[in-house]
């Protein structure tokens, strides 16, 4: 009789699932994740977008009047690799990316090194780094106006990789004990010379930037820096602090005495004026009970276009349109199309809104995140709205289902847009 | 003297010695299960499970490093998908870093950068004394029964009641309590293991939650080791370069 209750148990415990079998199941050996001096990996993108063309906007008329359509198809890949080669306090680290893309109407490739640089780390406090590099600066998870040596971020893909510049930088750090926790002092040397950071700015110019950084009373503070003759000097001021355990709050704050301005005019000329840029964001990030995640961000862009003199823009492509429909002349369209960098840039104008919400395995679902997007020109009230969903459930791939809507009217930012809707469905394998 | 002496002698060397049960108070009892559970400045490897009610999982491996008892740095070893994100705690703050992103951002101790039952909180946790002043203690058999309470709002956990193993001075079960009484989740400390260099502690930490039903989390620790560190690892701008710790 024991003897069979005893198999009935054996049986029974190798029939449970869960902590009884803990021994058996769980297996871990630290020794195959020893450091190793070549560290490699990244991902590989296949992405999918089918647009629908809002034929009356300014920005198709602009790109698309010789090969007028309704719909536009695109088939993507990218391939991004990084890595790191470490030799004592040295690291040698990069980040190559590389993408094609058939669409419709034309076939694009390219190559990027994103960054390529050495870092030297003399003491836990001390880091020289030298080469091609990424510098991020500013709390804002949208926009960053005190993003001083960085590319302009695309607020729909804010978490996206970019294209850093060529520079020196030294990095110093102070830990302390008190209210004043660290103190940490960022500086880079930026130059511009004939095939070396050109898009920057001037060419023949050595720039410098710094960031002093305080974590005091537990609030992130940064104050920053630009000097240098291949832009004009900026200032900036940038927080983020926890208010309550799920409730953050952070602004950034840039200003620019003398900020070159490119505008149209009325008689199509273009002028170039300096302003006194003051541009300012203030958000909140928030964390419900359910895990809904919430970012909102107000953002004011001081050197912002105003709507009037959006409204010239939209008016010489509509000139421009009307122009070629009639005489088959592009002098107006190719005028626009150069100031198009300028004008259709995300957020050229004034004042904008970002809201952002992210609930985390809703029902249960593990791994998968459903989200919204919200974009809104406060100046001319369009918007874009962008729901999504995101699962991670099948380890190393991620698949991203988004569709946007854009809406605006005549003359308004997003109701002028390429598109006025797209789906986009991308996939991604992390090696 | 004699043996008219010793038992006398013997009494009152009975009396005086403290039992081991009633030596140590709530307190104190607390400051061992931190110390027993990790060195003040040390550096571990974990794996995290998350296991789904159909039996499927999704593994992560952390290197984290700790000083004191309010600094930990866990940067993710693997997967892939993971590989390179790194959060930072002092204290009541948390950060995270995502390689692509390129800075780090605040997150909030509920947060979960992993999926699964487990949190920031519980994948950086700091000591138990850092964070949580014990009300009551009682004790059960080979276990004392320790009630804590957070002591501030800004812990993750408003309650924990906490079993301890009288013997080896580690937890064996910890439940997580809301400030609404609401259970959050169930700490399962197992399997004591020698690490070396006097490191004796469970090497399996399980958890599951009334408000993920079916769904369970699994640490295993591998490799922990004293080690001396810099004031200034527990930093932002260490934590892109956490890595060159390893």
């Amino acid at each position: 009789m024991s003897t069979r209750l005893g198999r009935a148990t054996v049986l029974l415990l190798c029939l449970l699932p869960g902590p009884l079998r803990a021994e058996e199941e769980f297996h871990f050996d630290a020794a195959a994740f020893e450091k190793k001096s070549l560290e490699w990996g990244g991902y590989a993108e296949l992405k999918g977008e089918h647009s629908d063309i809002n034929q009356d906007g300014a920005l198709s008329r602009l790109n698309l009047y010789r090969e007028p359509r309704s719909t536009l198809d695109r088939l993507g890949a990218t391939l991004q690799l990084d890595g790191s080669y470490t030799r004592g306090i040295t690291s040698f680290n990069w980040r190559v990316q590389g993408s094609a893309a058939q669409d419709d109407l034309a076939w694009n490739d390219q190559a990027e090194l994103f960054e390529g640089y050495a870092s030297i780390k003399a003491a836990p406090s001390t880091t020289i780094e030298l080469g091609k590099k990424t510098f991020k600066w500013g709390k804002g998870y949208a926009w960053n106006p005190v993003g001083f040596i960085a590319r302009p971020k695309d607020p729909n893909e804010p978490e996206e990789a970019m294209e850093g510049f060529i520079g020196a930088g030294l990095d110093l750090i102070r830990s302390f004990a008190g209210p004043l926790r660290t103190m940490a002092l960022t500086t880079v040397a930026l130059p511009v010379w004939q095939g070396v950071n050109e898009d920057f700015g001037e060419r023949d110019n050595v720039n410098l930037a710094a960031k002093l950084y305080f974590l005091f009373h537990d609030t992130d503070i940064d104050l920053l820096w630009y000097g240098g003759n291949s832009r004009t000097t900026r200032y900036g001021l940038d927080f983020s602090r926890n208010l309550t355990t799920n409730l953050e709050i952070h602004g950034e704050l840039a200003h620019t005495p003398r900020q070159p301005v490119r505008t149209l005019m009325t008689d199509n000329s273009v002028t170039t004026h300096d302003v006194a840029d003051t541009s300012w964001l203030v958000g909140l990030r928030y964390l419900s009970e359910r895990e809904l995640t919430t970012i909102v961000e107000y953002y004011h862009n001081g050197d912002g276009y105003n709507t009037e003199e959006i409204d010239r823009f939209f008016n010489l492509v509509a000139d421009g349109s009307a122009q070629y429909e009639t005489t088959g002349a592009t002098t107006l369209l190719d005028k626009a199309a150069s100031l198009s960098q300028l004008y259709s840039r995300p957020q050229p104008g004034r004042d904008s809104l970002y809201l952002r919400l992210s609930q985390k395995e809703p029902f249960d679902l593990l791994y998968f995140a459903p989200g919204l997007t919200a974009i809104m020109n406060l100046d001319d009230h369009s918007w874009s709205l962008s729901p999504e969903a995101v699962y991670t459930g099948f380890t190393n791939w991620e698949l991203r289902l988004r569709f946007s809507l854009l809406n605006g009217a005549v003359f308004s930012e997003y109701g002028e847009k390429q598109n006025s809707n797209k789906l986009e469905l991308r996939i991604r394998y992390f090696f | 003297m004699g043996r008219k002496m010793i038992l006398p002698l013997l009494l009152l060397a009975a009396w005086l010695a403290p039992s081991p049960a009633l030596a140590l108070t709530a307190g104190e009892v607390l400051t061992k299960v931190d110390r027993n559970l990790e060195p003040e400045s040390s550096e571990m490897y974990r794996k995290l499970i998350n296991i789904e009610p159909d039996g499927s999982k999704k593994e992560f491996v952390l290197y984290s490093v700790r000083k004191g008892r309010d600094k930990m740095v866990a940067l993710f070893l693997a997967p892939a998908s993971e590989k390179g994100r790194a959060s930072l705690r002092l204290d009541d703050n948390m950060w995270l870093y995502i390689p692509s992103v390129g800075k780090p951002i605040r997150i909030t101790s509920l947060q979960s950068v992993v999926g699964g039952v487990f949190n920031n909180a519980d994948i950086l946790r700091l000591d138990y004394t850092t964070e949580y002043e014990p009300t009551k203690m009682e004790e059960s058999g080979a276990g004392y029964l320790l009630d804590l309470k957070a002591k501030t709002a800004a812990v993750a956990y408003d309650r924990l009641k906490m079993t301890v193993d009288k013997k080896a001075l580690v937890p064996t079960r910890v439940e997580c309590y809301a400030a609404s009484g609401l259970l959050i989740k169930t700490l399962y400390y197992k399997e004591i293991k020698d690490f070396g260099g006097g490191i004796v502690r469970p090497s399996v930490l399980e958890t599951d939650s009334p408000l993920y039903k079916g769904y369970k989390s699994v640490m295993i620790y591998a490799s922990i080791k004293k080690r001396a560190l810099a004031d200034e690892v527990f930093t932002l701008n260490y934590l892109p370069r956490v890595e060159e710790l390893r």
